[in-house]
């Protein structure tokens, strides 16, 4: 029986910045990861001469070395910075739409203001006045929130107080008559999974705000870089790893973590465990369901599941420009609507006018792909429980149905694509179900609906003492959150052991 | 900061009065979603026990080994795609990929099929020491060589080599089966024309489907041989294939039948898109490879050191793999020929050779990661699993 001061179950984001932080705190720390690889989502896969990012398409919070974001301030303590090798992604994001209309944006305050008045002139003030408020939004948040401001007041932060539960499509609406301005303000949402006109404004400004004070980023090597970086500091701190090997049980005397039995039958004694899974199997499978207090039940199963994703991963033989592919982030957009329908598009199996996106990570960094080819990841937003209802013997024939569709779609704007595929990679909401463990292949934990989201998320604690959440879904998703979400459940641990 | 300043945003009200709701409504709700994980099973079996139900002889040294399912239904596949078998034999713990010989739509069995290698541990036991009723482990479908509906086109140009005719069984009974209107051009080497697995088949098949063509070619064939002798090379091709113009080429068989077959294609102006190589194991003679040192024998043994694990010898041409399994140490394994990654391993000190275009992924190479299958040591090492 092995005795170790933490067990971190999942090398996902969250699980990996935990142990790497414990690890440097000198504690003694086992990492379990079902995988043979550390990541999660913040892995890749070689097919042929490629190698494929599975998820990041671009990293937030980063800035730069003169004015550094939250997520440098992680990364710098974890003491990877050296290891990796950053590219700043050239522009925002364009969108385009199968008419013609193409808008490419820049990751700067002014420029993406000026591109957007001189193709929505007739929205000019409307354009300023909004991202003023961005910026007020995004000021008060800082100061109230990240400041820790002791005595907040709405006369001292007065959009906060007013827009932080406003609902993000009626912003829109309030400030601009341009529908298809609307919608390309708008795209966004798809890195949220949540339709604009159920996100609250919060989500939108902070969004933007970070894009463009943080610029988006990319690493070389991809996701995989950054996790192998994290979980190689790991080791070097004396961090151990069993990979191919989960955790079966949390061990827990009364209200209290006691240890971990692993996917092998190994039982390991600690008083701490960080869980970078979700809620729902480490309480309802891990510990068991009659062990938790039933408000934690019940608060869990009130949330909604996210959208998982259709992802298709592409290889080109030739050069982006030849594909007629010049930004790194593309939006392609069928329509302007913002209503419910998108809601209800991503319950639909088939693909047919759903907003997507293609992200060429070899535009910014022309070293990502083999020289003379490039590749694509085009995802788009769907549910995982209608593929549940398919029988599994139709499963293969949907896939390339779907993925048939959704070339199409892209070929409405890339014309040329299909000759140039050299590999072609498809992955639908069961092969996130499969890779990831998460319910329903939901790749953003929970639903970021107002009400769960923003001051309303789990959150790391839990009823058990000694059991700490860490990535996607104890808050707010994508890398640069559940990066964070990692350092902060062990920062929790360490106080409590100080406190002994 | 004040704890639940939020309480004073505008519209909190409402969302109090939500997230109460929600949770009124949940209470009735079940909370896990096991449905979900027994689905994605059936897909994706981490294991699956099948039962020979058949053997069926091929020729002299081929048999079809038909595998019916024990607890459940057989999960889909591509044609093309292979499972690994997994099983102990003279107390060694290790796994083979077959491909599928049978085509996806025939639900009830999967059939894989054996030719026996000189001196080969698996195959070996395979052919001389199951039988029917007797059941095996084996991992579920895998692998990315298939006919590819999104990108390759009408016309399907296929070289085999000796047991490299078992993807293609799968593919062209499919065809034919399903009534799919691909066209199938076939190149079937074999050293002689005893080799041939499945003559009698395919001939027939190509016989009574005229989309369907066979042509066999034999390396060393006896004088009074009518079909085609030699190589399959870039003028047989041409000669016989007719527009290839929207042809994909699919090939399976041996290192040395690719080293020989992907000049001559690339002769014929094929773009790299259109040409899909399977797997096919590490190389026969690692020895061979024009990178390998030339300064090391062999032959020559090395001390590997598993961290937190047993200290082995490894021969230089021998798979680090294969050398672990031999002693016990069992890293998971599925293709066997550097592609799954599934065997992957951190080098902690010491030198491997890995043959070129490995698909490593570029940080795993710059942390020391290898893929154990088609690694071989070049000096003493330590590594970790």
């Amino acid at each position: 029986m092995d005795k170790v001061d933490v067990t971190v179950i999942g090398a996902g984001n969250g699980g990996l910045t935990a142990a790497a932080a414990l690890a440097q705190k000198g504690l003694n720390v086992l990492l379990l990861e079902r995988h043979n690889i550390p990541g999660g989502c913040a892995t890749s896969f070689c097919r042929g001469r490629f190698e494929f990012e599975i998820a990041l398409h671009q990293l937030s919070g980063l800035g730069t070395p003169e004015m550094p974001g939250p997520l440098r301030m992680s990364l710098d303590k974890l003491g990877v910075m050296d290891d990796l090798d950053f590219v700043q992604i050239s522009d925002l994001y364009s969108v385009h739409n199968p008419d013609g209309f193409h808008i490419a944006l820049k990751p700067d305050k002014d420029q993406v203001q000026a591109t957007l008045k001189q193709a929505f002139p007739h929205e000019k003030e409307a354009i300023a006045s909004f991202f003023d408020l961005v910026y007020q939004y995004a000021n008060d948040m800082v100061g109230a929130f990240i400041f820790r401001d002791p005595e907040p007041s709405r006369e001292k932060y007065p959009r906060l107080y007013s827009y932080a539960f406003k609902n993000a499509g009626e912003v829109l609406n309030d400030f601009f008559s341009d529908p298809l301005l609307k919608a390309v303000l708008s795209v966004y949402w798809g890195y949220l999974g949540v339709s604009i006109d159920q996100l609250s404004f919060a989500y939108l400004a902070m969004v933007l705000w970070q894009y463009l004070e943080f610029k988006p980023y990319h690493v070389k090597g991809g996701s995989q870089a950054l996790s192998n970086a994290i979980f190689n500091k790991f080791l070097s701190n004396g961090g151990s790893a069993k990979f191919n090997c989960g955790a079966k049980q949390i061990l827990t005397t009364g209200d209290t973590v006691a240890g971990v039995i692993t996917d092998r039958g190994d039982q390991i004694v600690c008083d701490y465990v960080v869980s970078n899974v979700s809620p729902i199997v480490t309480y309802g499978l891990m510990i068991g369901e009659e062990k938790i207090p039933e408000n934690t039940i019940t608060e869990v199963k009130s949330r909604q599941l996210s959208t998982s994703a259709m992802t298709m991963f592409i290889g080109f033989d030739c050069e982006p420009e030849q594909l007629g592919i010049n930004e790194s982030t593309n939006f392609l957009m069928m329509d302007t609507d913002m209503s419910i329908r998108n809601h209800e598009r991503m319950r639909r199996i088939d693909i047919e006018d759903e907003l997507m996106v293609l992200s060429c990570y070899d535009v910014s960094d022309p070293e990502f792909s083999p020289p003379g080819t490039c590749q694509a990841n085009i995802v788009t937003l769907k549910y995982g429980e209608p593929w549940l209802k398919i029988p599994p013997q139709q499963y293969l024939d949907a896939k390339f149905r779907c993925a048939e569709q959704m070339l199409q779609r892209v070929e409405q704007i890339y014309p040329d694509i299909r000759i140039h595929i050299e590999e072609i990679e498809v992955g639908t909401p069961l092969t996130h179900m499969r890779y990831l463990g998460h319910p329903l292949g939901a790749i953003y934990g929970f639903e970021q609906q107002t009400k769960d989201s923003l001051f309303f998320q789990p959150g790391r604690y839990s009823p058990i003492k000694g059991l700490y959440f860490a990535g996607g879904w104890a808050g707010d998703n994508g890398f640069e959150p559940t990066l964070r979400s990692g350092v902060a459940a062990a920062r929790s641990i360490a106080k409590q052991l100080d406190q002994i | 900061m004040r704890k639940g300043i939020w309480e004073e945003f505008d519209g909190y009200d409402d969302i109090r009065t939500e997230i109460e709701a929600s949770r009124l409504a949940a209470k009735k709700r079940s909370f896990t979603l096991d449905f979900a994980d027994q689905y994605i099973d059936r897909l994706h079996p981490h294991r699956l026990v099948l039962e020979v139900a058949d053997l069926i002889i091929e020729s002299g040294d081929t048999l079809t080994f038909r595998l019916v399912p024990t607890d459940s239904m057989l999960p889909p596949f591509l044609a093309g795609q292979y499972l690994a078998l997994y099983l102990e034999v003279d107390g060694i713990c290790t796994s083979r990929p077959y491909s599928i010989s049978s085509p996806p739509n025939q639900i009830g069995y999967y059939d894989i099929t054996v030719k026996r290698v000189p001196n080969g541990l698996v195959s070996n036991f395979l052919l001389d020491q199951t039988r029917k009723g007797d059941r095996l482990t084996f991992s579920g479908p895998q692998g990315n060589f298939y006919f590819n509906p999104l990108v390759h086109g009408s016309t399907m140009i296929c070289i085999a080599g000796g047991s490299g005719i078992t993807p293609f069984m799968s593919m062209i009974r499919e065809i034919i089966e399903r009534g799919l209107s691909r066209k199938v051009i076939l190149y079937y080497g074999n050293t002689s024309s005893d080799d041939i697995i499945f003559h009698e088949a395919l001939a027939q098949i190509a016989d009574q489907f005229e989309r369907i063509r066979y042509i066999p070619v034999i390396e060393n064939a006896s004088n009074d041989y009518q079909g085609q002798c030699g190589l399959i090379t870039g003028d047989l091709i041409q000669e016989t294939a007719g527009s290839m113009a929207e042809a994909t080429f699919f090939l399976c068989g041996p290192q040395g039948m690719y080293d020989f077959c992907l000049p001559q294609i690339d002769q014929l102006g094929i773009p790299h898109r259109k040409i899909r190589k399977e797997l096919y194991g590490p190389p026969a003679d690692i020895s061979q490879d024009p990178a390998w040192p030339p300064d090391i024998i062999p032959d020559q043994q090395y001390s590997v050191s598993v961290k937190g694990g047993p200290k082995i010898s490894a021969q230089a041409s021998v798979p680090l793999l294969v050398s672990l399994e031999k002693h016990g140490v069992v890293p998971p394994s599925i293709c066997r020929s550097g592609e799954c990654s599934m065997c992957r391993v951190k080098v902690l000190a010491g030198k491997v050779f890995q043959p070129a275009n490995t698909p490593v992924r570029k940080s795993d190479s710059q942390y020391g990661y290898i893929h154990a299958c088609v690694s071989y040591p070049l000096t003493d090492l330590e590594i970790l699993i």
